[in-house]
């Protein structure tokens, strides 16, 4: 269950369990948690439940909501945010609002819409406005690029900074090279001869490649070049 | 009559944090059908959920399959696709009230059926539909779940949803009550279309510029593609199972190829 401690010069001043109501936090009595600091309004934010989220939302406070130092306006909470009243800090902690997201298992839950719950039917097109994909914390890609030394394109350099990247001509001999948290692989994709590297045909399987390989694909050669200073 | 060609590539990988895979994948380019079902449920209830409803799913849809193709018969596709979901829904339901370790049960779907140059599309839940069309991706379902309800309400923005916990939370799924309406609707397939057809697993961790970038990449080659978009979700993270459907739809056939064509795509009926 999530939890929010208030604290002021070091010491608890306050602390409650967040149930699935919501709460407001001002300057004024009336608010299930009140903060009495001058810099807080008489109803300053709110912290609405709304599924397993806890959002936190400004009330239009002269003053503003911070939190972990950044002014937000209306802000999903993650376990272990602080949140600044003036002078107090109101942390929030839910170790199930963390960044670890193995445990979710898939649940059913009412819908918001009308139109969500039930019989929706769906006749035309949906609206383009999909939902992103989640962020995903601490995924440390390496840094790599590609130097077409020989054939066409000769002089280019091509940052390999996306999850993968073609060389070669496709619908006649193309390779793929596949960046992973581990380092750069490549893979024949179609053709009938397999791109080499080191002089060495790669074959059906991925190869992974160091620093200074010699790829031939198509009517290129290429150089692979990894940024050895890059996080690995 | 234009009878499209489909290819298709599907892979279902358990991930990189969980030891069990309670998806589950059905195709067969031959009758142009693929199925895609993500099981929900505890104690492994969510694999006996999406496996029942995708066989069922796909074998009703492979026993109407020739209907489909003269267009002569008294059901449409999209018709057939609807009564199949239902006739799952209930086999499913009926098996979660019938033993106690069911209980709850249920699964997502998202399935693709090809015939002329048409296809019909079923889902229910947060399993996905994109399509490759001219190089650009094309999401063509919602979501059934909190997150997009919310998103499309305007209580919270797209990009602050990427920071939610409701990500596990949807809103229909097949099998957890007695009667379902999925999402059905017919759309074009020209020559050249690639559908993607995945469950969260793979649209949670990667996005969908980086799910275009590979299908685009590598679509002369699908199981390659295909493997390489449950590789970058497991690269980023891959805390849930996933799985991939690729369907190409391929030029029409010349009219002298057809009749061998039917005949050889109709094997299993004799």
């Amino acid at each position: 269950m999530a939890k929010l401690v208030v604290s002021r010069g070091g010491s608890i001043v306050h602390q409650s369990f967040l149930e699935q109501k919501r709460v407001n936090v001002g300057r004024e009595s009336h608010n299930h948690v009140v903060i009495d600091d001058p810099a807080v309004d008489a109803e300053h934010a709110a912290i609405v439940p709304v599924g397993n989220d806890h959002i936190l939302e400004d009330l239009g406070s002269v003053y503003g909501t911070f939190v972990n130092g950044t002014r937000v306006r209306k802000h999903i909470l993650q376990h272990g945010d602080v949140i600044e009243f003036g002078a107090h800090y109101l942390r929030y902690m839910n170790p199930k609002a963390s960044a670890d997201r193995d445990l979710e298992r898939t649940m059913l839950i009412t819908g918001l819409g009308s139109t969500a719950v039930g019989g929706a039917r769906q006749s035309g097109p949906p609206k383009s406005v999909g939902v992103p994909s989640a962020r995903h914390p601490s995924v440390n890609f390496p840094k790599g690029r590609i130097r077409v030394t020989a054939g066409s394109g000769a002089g280019d350099a091509i940052e390999l900074d996306r999850v993968v990247a073609t060389f070669g001509r496709s619908g006649d001999r193309l390779a793929v090279i596949a960046r992973r948290p581990h380092g750069y692989f490549i893979t024949h994709v179609e053709g009938r001869n397999y791109p080499r590297v080191n002089r060495q045909s790669i074959g059906k399987e991925a190869r992974a490649l160091r620093h200074g390989d010699v790829i031939e694909v198509a009517d290129q050669q290429l150089e692979f070049l990894l940024d050895q200073g890059a996080s690995a | 009559m234009a009878h499209n060609f489909i290819e298709m590539a599907a892979v279902t990988d358990a991930g990189s944090v969980r030891q069990f895979n309670e998806d589950c994948v059905v195709t067969d380019s031959e009758i142009g059908v693929a199925v895609l079902a993500d099981g929900m449920g505890g104690h492994r209830a969510g694999e006996v959920a999406s496996h029942m409803a995708a066989q069922i799913i796909f074998s009703d849809l492979q026993s109407q399959g020739p209907q489909f193709q003269s267009g002569a018969g008294p059901q449409s596709p999209l018709r057939a696709l609807d009564l199949s979901i239902n006739r799952a829904n209930a086999a499913v339901f009926e098996a979660a009230q019938a033993r106690s370790a069911y209980h709850g049960m249920g699964t997502t779907v998202a399935l693709a059926v090809f015939y002329d140059d048409r296809v019909a599309l079923g889902h229910i839940g947060d399993s996905r539909i994109y399509r490759l069309r001219n190089d650009a991706l094309r999401l063509l379902t919602r979501d059934d779940s909190l997150l997009r309800d919310q998103i499309e309400l305007g209580l919270i923005s797209a990009e602050d949803a990427r920071d939610s916990h409701n990500r596990s939370l949807v809103t229909h799924a097949l099998g957890i009550a007695k009667s379902i309406h999925a999402h059905v609707r017919e759309d074009d397939a020209s020559p050249g279309d690639i559908f993607v057809l995945c469950s969260d697993g793979l649209n949670d961790l990667v996005d969908d510029a980086d799910i275009e970038l590979i299908v685009r990449a590598l679509k002369s080659n699908l199981p390659l593609a295909a493997n390489h978009l449950v590789q970058a979700a497991k690269d980023n993270g891959g805390y849930d199972n996933v799985s991939v459907i690729l369907a190409r739809v391929g030029k029409p056939l010349p009219a002298a190829n057809l009749r061998r064509w039917i005949a050889r795509r109709f094997r299993w009926l004799r």
